[in-house]
């Protein structure tokens, strides 16, 4: 009695896992197929999920009406830079909060943290006046520069360098390392899975991030793929009553995320690391 | 004695390319913020002190107290349900299924996916008249519902969406706080002939408090914040029923520009995630001294 039991709540726990799968997957799924239907199609009732007619025709508009590569490309870009920058700097403030004892250590560290406190909306306004009064408005500068004040990077390679044994350290010390040498040579090759966790975290906030490339950046030339999707495939062409343009809407939407889900399958690891070492999103 | 300053000197390099970034675009702005709230500033005339009227009006402003009811609407239907799930699901993958690890990679995959693109996507699937989600509906006999554009509907389709986009989110976070969990521990209750569901009350879910402490405050600081999802899939829309406090920052700083009240919503919002937090821990403390 008892072990049909257990089996048949094996069942269940594996059809709860079909059923999730299925439930987590299908927008993703119904997004990849509606791309590939032609116009006639798309709001064909009952909907399939396979298409009958499959055609590219939808990527093609989408790359020939809207600046579509250019938004991709500005995304990619802010994110590869801000990336790189995040990890040079939160290394080196990481590497001196951790190693060194210094007047101020405790106090500006703390300070640092606080602002996991203070919510990041709160900045938009005075970033907008600052950037406006440098005339950097509309830059893919300005895109840039507001991730490097990041706090989560510091934080986790802080924690990774204090779990570096100091005979490591000393070492290189009598070997006539200089400590710039240290960083460079010991401290990034040894944090590599914590950097990896802090590049991934920090290149999808970039790559996804939203109210401030909106606020930021109203050109076509330096929009980012979110900002773009968002106001020329969101908001007004289901609302205004004409048959919506979603076969379109799809393709730029599965355009926009085969790099981010490639990536995440692929690093899937340090994606999880870095989520569970902060605990805080992006 | 050179040699000592110049000892001295490194923590402080290391530390100057950080700090001038962290102060110029966070710590500096989020103080300067405050300041820019205590004025009228439209974009292009010149700021004016005028104290605490921008506070003043706020909260006698009609608008922005239905964005703040619409907010605590909108957590109300995802906290507890991104909460609830997340465990749930993470003790589903937890368990040893075959297939686990795919459906734990399925669940956490839309998180990925950028706001906007979730937006769209789910536009498409609460569509009217075309979309699949209503079109499942009349399979069970139920009319085509409005989502979007009806004033009752439009926000639980927002939160739907949110839930499906962030569950995975918690989900890691929560099989993380399971797999810190020593097996020998339930090991042992096992052995003194405890049930599951007594392993999972009696031990499980107590050592489990930290990670619960943790991803109850960050659900609730993220919802509290929403706004890329309403600003693509309403606008705010259909009048004023789905108007979040962000979104109410926003219309108010770059479509009226003033700058000046935008920033006092702006700080308004910190003040309440800061009540928040603080509840949040007073409410746990009395849970766990009873």
């Amino acid at each position: 009695m008892k072990r049909k039991n257990k089996c048949l709540s094996k069942i269940i726990l594996y059809l709860l896992l079909v059923i999730l799968t299925i439930l987590a997957f299908a927008p993703i799924l119904w997004m990849t197929v509606s791309a590939f239907k032609p116009e006639g199609e798309i709001a064909s009732y009952p909907p399939t999920w396979i298409p009958e007619h499959p055609t590219l025709s939808n990527f093609s508009y989408v790359l020939g009406t809207f600046n579509f590569l250019r938004w991709t490309l500005n995304s990619f870009l802010a994110a590869i830079i801000a990336t790189i920058i995040v990890i040079l700097i939160d290394s080196m403030a990481a590497f001196s909060f951790a190693r060194f004892h210094f007047k101020g250590n405790a106090l500006l560290y703390a300070t640092v943290l606080s602002m996991l406190m203070v919510p990041i909306q709160v900045t938009i306004i005075p970033l907008y006046l600052m950037f406006a009064h440098v005339h950097l408005l509309n830059t893919i500068t300005s895109l840039i520069l507001p991730t490097t004040g990041n706090v989560t990077g510091v934080f986790i390679l802080r924690n990774f360098f204090r779990s570096v044994p100091q005979d490591l350290i000393d070492a290189a010390r009598i070997d006539g390392a200089g400590y710039f040498r240290i960083w460079w040579t010991i401290m990034l090759p040894i944090a590599r899975p914590s950097i990896s966790a802090v590049a991934i975290i920090t290149f999808i906030s970039n790559w996804t991030n939203f109210l401030w490339p909106l606020v930021s950046v109203n050109s076509d030339a330096s929009r980012t793929l979110p900002v773009g999707i968002a106001e020329f495939f969101g908001g007004q062409s289901g609302v205004s009553g004409s048959a919506p343009q979603y076969g379109p809407a799809m393709a730029a939407a599965l355009m926009a995320t085969i790099p981010a889900i490639v990536i995440f399958l692929l690093l899937q690891r340090y994606f999880v690391k870095g989520i569970t070492m902060t605990g805080i999103k992006g | 004695m050179k040699k000592n300053l110049k000892i001295s000197m490194v923590p402080y390099i290391f530390l100057i390319p950080y700090l001038f970034a962290f102060i110029t675009f966070r710590f500096g702005p989020s103080i300067a913020g405050f300041f820019v709230s205590l004025t009228s500033w439209n974009i292009i005339g010149t700021p004016k002190f005028i104290g605490l009227s921008n506070y003043i009006e706020l909260f006698n402003d009609p608008s922005f107290i239905t964005s703040l009811i619409n907010t605590l609407y909108f957590m109300v239907l995802t906290v507890p349900a991104l909460i609830v799930l997340g465990l749930l699901i993470a003790l589903l993958v937890d368990q040893n299924l075959k297939g686990r690890t795919v459906t734990r990679t399925f669940v956490f995959m839309p998180y990925v996916i950028m706001s906007t693109v979730v937006g769209v996507i789910w536009m498409w699937i609460f569509d009217t008249h075309f979309g699949i989600l209503n079109y499942y509906l009349s399979l069970l006999g139920i009319k085509p519902i409005a989502w979007l554009s009806s004033v009752h509907w439009a926000m639980p389709a927002v939160a739907i969406t949110t839930i499906w986009w962030t569950v995975g989110f918690n989900m890691i976070l929560f099989l993380a706080g399971l797999q810190d969990i020593p097996e020998e521990l339930k090991e042992a209750a096992r052995i003194d002939g405890a049930s599951n569901w007594q392993i999972f009350w009696n031990v499980t879910f107590p050592l489990l408090r930290p990670t619960t402490v943790v991803v109850l405050m960050l659900t609730l600081i993220n919802s509290f914040e929403v706004f890329d999802q309403v600003y693509v899939m309403t606008g705010g829309g259909p009048s004023m029923a789905t108007l979040t406090v962000i979104q109410y920052m926003y219309f108010q700083a770059f479509q009226y520009f003033r700058l000046g009240y935008g920033s006092a919503v702006a700080y308004v919002v910190f003040a309440f995630l800061i009540i928040l937090v603080l509840v949040e821990r007073q409410l746990l403390k009395k849970v766990g001294e009873s």
